[in-house]
């Protein structure tokens, strides 16, 4: 064969590697001008951007910018504070998720949630993962279930053998994936995680991250992280976050400074602000 | 503010800077003992490779600790990729030095030509502005300076095309022939350096613009609209 072997040698277009290029989003949720305060306080305002299904989408930015606050609004926890006002609209699958006619139960099944620091149930391993589909009468095979849901939870071979044990009795990070277990185990469609691996020891916080590269095949995962670096590694989109605070310095607000695929977020960030912050040079 | 991490890269950029002060050297140092017919000093050029190399290690290991520890991202990434670049730029240019200083050798006591060897005083007076704007264009990060490369590099070529021609017109005496084919390789080594010093101009504009682009591309010669043709 020769370079000159037309077939072969298709020529290089600029139309060609744009076709390459091309990233297929599907938007799972809408957000539009979210405004959410506390105790009539806003902490979080003016935050539009879209979330793209299976794909890990982060968020980060300095303490008080409003991230866990906002990342509460997926699934309608901020409901739980009577102080919080949640304005503006969040749609999800192009519903509106504080719709009238939305439950906000039906709505935390299909976008669960992990917490920073593991929160296991007094109870046994087992006993944890049927929790859920128990409690909301899912049908089917109980065992089979709470397989499914530690096997895709990478957690399956480590607890097999221990099923009746207390929870209690798991490492740190064999807790948080059995709460990321539990979660899946109500056949969620989101997973939202609040700084799931900050309390973690590096061997567990890289189990952790592997299992959302592993989980974003079939969930979309949202993440709230401190830890910039577990943003570039785990996320495909980057959000970040910045206080304003007001002429007075009496108020600070959360506001969304710059959304975008993660490369360019911590390689060529457009705003001044994400790359002072990324690059450490903040405050 | 990253205290360790901007002193890592300031010595990095200094060290890539005194990298090409050596090599302006070294360039200096192979076309006088070229034109002057000076062996002795060629032996030296050969030998001073070793401090350009010193050099080249010194700031890769650098580069490979700041990268292990201080995870840069965002300009900072892209210092480092760029230093990265330019340093084996600089380290290559110092090496077709060394090829002019050996072939320089093994011209040893056959007669000159006066015309050609005016041509490569000019093409070594050329490439020295080359590489300084190079090099100052990077420090102070001048996108439309280091775009000049691009025609500065075109005199370069074009010098490089009518040392060819000159040795073609040298006639058939087989000494003088031995010598004119040393010579165009002598106008080849002198043509890259000024190819990699339009690379570290690429460089810059990376590091500047965060979108990395060949000024020229070489199998489009027509290239792109805005781009001028770049010899091989």
């Amino acid at each position: 064969m020769t370079v000159t072997d037309g077939a072969r040698m298709a020529p290089v277009t600029p139309e060609l590697l744009a076709e390459r290029a091309e990233v297929r989003r599907d938007t799972l949720f809408g957000v539009e001008d979210l405004r959410v305060s506390y105790a009539g306080v806003p902490a979080l305002e003016g935050v539009s951007l879209d979330i793209y299904r299976n794909g890990v989408t982060a968020f980060i930015g300095p303490s008080g910018c409003g991230k866990s606050t906002f990342i509460r609004c997926f699934n309608r926890m901020n409901d739980l504070i009577p102080s919080a006002l949640v304005e503006g609209r969040i749609s999800y699958h192009g519903v509106d998720l504080y719709g009238p006619d939305v439950d906000p139960v039906e709505v935390r099944k299909r976008i669960g949630m992990v917490f920073q620091k593991p929160n296991p149930f007094p109870k046994s391993i087992f006993d944890n993962i049927a929790f859920g589909p128990r409690v909301l009468r899912i049908d089917g095979a109980v065992d089979e279930r709470v397989e499914q849901a530690l096997r895709r939870a990478a957690l399956w071979d480590e607890v097999k053998d221990r099923l009746k044990e207390s929870a209690l009795s798991l490492s740190g990070g064999q807790q948080q994936r059995l709460c990321i277990a539990r979660c899946l185990a109500v056949e969620p469609d989101v997973i939202l995680m609040d700084e799931p691996a900050s309390a973690l020891d590096p061997i567990s916080t890289t189990a952790i991250e592997d299992l959302m590269h592993e989980l974003k095949e079939s969930y979309t995962i949202v993440i709230v992280t401190h830890n910039m670096q577990q943003a570039a590694r785990v996320a495909d989109m980057t959000a970040f976050f910045s206080v304003k605070v007001s002429d007075d310095g009496k108020r600070r607000t959360g506001i969304l400074v710059e959304y975008d695929e993660t490369p360019t977020i911590f390689t060529k960030p457009a705003d001044q602000r994400t790359e002072d912050y990324v690059t450490g040079r903040f405050g | 503010m990253r205290l360790t991490l901007q002193e890592d890269l300031d010595q990095l950029e200094a060290a890539l800077q005194e990298e090409g002060e050596l090599v302006l050297r070294s360039l200096r140092g192979a076309l006088n003992a070229l034109v002057d017919g000076d062996t002795e000093l060629a032996d030296e050029v050969i030998a001073f490779d070793d401090e350009v190399d010193a050099r080249y290690y010194a700031i890769e290991e650098g580069i490979q600790s700041l990268l292990a520890r201080q995870t840069p991202v965002a300009a900072d990434l892209r210092l480092v990729l760029a230093i990265l670049h330019d340093n084996l730029h600089l380290e290559r240019m110092a090496d077709y030095c060394v090829t002019i200083a050996k072939l320089t050798k093994l011209v040893e006591g056959i007669a000159q030509d006066a015309t050609l060897l005016e041509g490569f005083e000019e093409m070594g007076r050329r490439l020295e502005e080359m590489i300084r704007v190079a090099l100052d264009s990077f420090a102070t990060r001048n996108l439309e300076q280091a775009e000049s490369l691009v025609h500065l590099d075109d005199l370069v070529d074009r010098a490089n095309r009518r040392v060819v021609g000159h040795v073609l017109g040298l006639g058939g005496d087989p000494e003088r022939r031995e010598w004119g084919l040393r010579m165009i390789i002598v106008s080849r080594c002198l043509e890259r350096i000024g190819d990699h010093a339009v690379d570290i101009g690429e460089q810059t504009a990376y590091l500047v613009t965060g979108e990395f682009r060949e000024f020229t591309d070489a199998s489009h010669p027509g290239g792109p609209p805005g781009t001028a043709p770049r010899e091989l």
